[in-house]
């Protein structure tokens, strides 16, 4: 357990000196707003039962969820570059716990950022879902956050290039966002994007969200639009498998050692 | 006869078609200064990851400090310090903060951790700059506390994987002195690997490895008469055929 807080504190210092990282984190949602927010809202078929804005609330949130933890796992990226996971890796600690502790830090660092926006974000679209509502969108940033966190440290372990991680990113977080209902609602999709749906971690969490943020606009069709429960499993689903496969991929050698014979020949 | 903190046997490694490690049998005692020699790419890296429980060996079996290297991995890991060749700290930590995350992943508990913390910094020279980020540090000193990091834990075996690459002659002199003082401080055993013949010369005993296989084991003293030279650069040429400072024929 010491080990997981040790990997936790570092990750939580070394986001604090990324001013850069910070700012945009907590700004982008806000861009999205306003200028996305002003140029849908004018195609907004729901326009007269639910502000656009408010409507793209729980959406944003997720955004930031899925910004903030599928950028925290690529500290995993940067260490390996640095060598300091190989310095971890030779630590007297399971992988599991190595990637526990990552999962973790990506979780409270979503977590965090999610709720420093949201504060503001839910005063500025005058959404006030109540104490139950806030407490299930407490819920489902927490659950959205470790299992993309721990998608995001899977995908780390797996690409071993800062470029390349940097373009499966781009490639990952653009469809994962369009199908996740953040900007529409994803029953007006086809039946084949719909299908896809149901593979996004991120459509869950957003659905969640919206249970707890958007439940007066449930009946208009504007709330969730799966069942809590699957959105919950989902997630939960998602984050087991994603930790149990990061675990794996992290304890192969490969990942660790046989770059560094490589470079010497 | 001192029990052995590493020992060896039939040690092998391959990377697909390659063979980076053939066969090894060895035994390094303990509080001994062992030295590994051999050019690059003779398989001296992959020999301190096999021990140090980064690789598994394709073949035979090898303990250090009485532990399996394959079986109980945890329990290698927790007795041995390794310094890798290239740095490992983390640079947008401070050199204090270094630390502190690697007590944390050492599971030394922090009223622990603080003392020792501060008696290394002491040792090697760095309680001036604690609160410096390490990008700030020059190589000697990030050398340097590599090398503190290793001992955090107080390893039985400290494994120094060619720790003097890329440091100017005064690092170079400074980072002997602390290994110096080091053993003699702690009865730690020492096994470096250099492909500085001048780097082995003070070592206890000196393995001469080439193309993965074992080519001469021995003290300095021992290796250069057995072979009838003055230099152990002389008992490389004598025991390969050909130079140290030429890449080997893999």
């Amino acid at each position: 357990m010491r080990a997981v807080s040790g990997i936790v504190v570092r990750e939580l210092i070394r986001f604090l000196r990324q001013r850069g990282r910070v700012l945009a984190s907590l700004v982008r949602p806000f861009v999205w707003l306003i200028f996305a927010g002003a140029g849908f809202a004018t195609v907004f078929t729901g326009a007269g039962e639910i502000d656009y804005r408010r409507y793209m609330a729980p959406g944003l949130l997720g955004m930031v969820v899925m910004f903030g933890s599928l950028l925290a796992a690529l500290s995993t990226v940067t260490d390996r570059d640095a060598g300091v996971l190989r310095m971890v890796l030779v630590a007297p600690i399971r992988r599991s716990t190595v990637a526990l502790g990552k999962t973790l830090s990506a979780t409270l660092l979503g977590t965090t950022q999610a709720i420093a926006v949201g504060t503001i974000l839910l005063s500025l679209v005058r959404l006030w879902p109540g104490c139950a509502g806030l407490l299930l969108a407490f819920a489902a940033i927490v659950l959205s956050s470790l299992a993309l966190g721990a998608l995001g440290l899977l995908l780390a372990a797996s690409i071993h290039s800062l470029e390349n991680f940097a373009g499966v990113m781009n490639f990952v977080v653009f469809p994962m966002l369009f199908l996740s209902g953040a900007l529409y609602p994803v029953r007006r999709l086809g039946p084949a994007l719909h299908a896809l749906v149901y593979l996004n971690p991120l459509a869950y969490g957003v659905d969640l969200l919206k249970h707890a943020l958007l439940a007066g606009w449930t009946g208009a069709g504007y709330g969730g639009e799966m069942p809590v429960a699957l959105d919950v499993a989902a997630l939960a689903a998602f984050a087991v498998a994603g930790l149990v496969a990061a675990a794996r991929l992290l304890g192969r050698e490969k990942g660790v050692t046989r770059a560094a014979f490589r470079e010497r020949d | 006869m001192t029990a052995a903190a590493i020992e060896a046997r039939g040690l092998g490694k391959d990377f697909g078609s390659i063979r980076a490690l053939d066969h090894l049998d060895l035994e390094v005692r303990e509080a001994e200064f062992f030295g590994f020699l051999g050019p690059n790419g003779a398989g001296k890296t992959t020999t301190v990851h096999l021990l140090a429980t980064l690789l598994r060996p394709t073949r035979g079996t090898a303990r250090v400090a009485g532990y399996d290297v394959v079986r109980d991995d945890l329990q290698t890991r927790r007795r041995i310090g390794l310094v890798f060749q290239e740095t490992t700290l983390d640079r947008d930590l401070t050199v204090e903060e270094n630390l502190r995350f690697a007590a944390r992943l050492w599971n030394i508990p922090g009223r622990l951790a603080a003392p020792r913390i501060g008696e290394l910094l002491g040792q090697f020279g760095l309680v001036e700059r604690r609160r410096d980020l390490v990008r700030a540090l020059s190589g000697g000193m990030r050398r340097a506390l590599d090398i503190a990091r290793g001992m955090l834990h107080e390893p039985r075996v400290l494994f120094l994987d060619e720790p003097t690459a890329g440091l100017d002659p005064r690092a170079r002199r400074s980072l002997w002195e602390l290994v110096q003082r080091l053993r003699a401080a702690s009865g730690l055993t020492v096994f470096l690997t250099t492909h500085y013949v001048e780097e082995a010369e003070p070592c206890d005993r000196v393995a001469v490895l080439d193309c993965g296989r074992l080519a001469a084991l021995g003290t300095p003293a021992e290796l250069k008469r057995a072979a009838g030279v003055h230099s152990l650069e002389g008992v490389f040429l004598a025991r390969t055929g050909h130079a140290l400072a030429e890449p080997s024929a893999a």
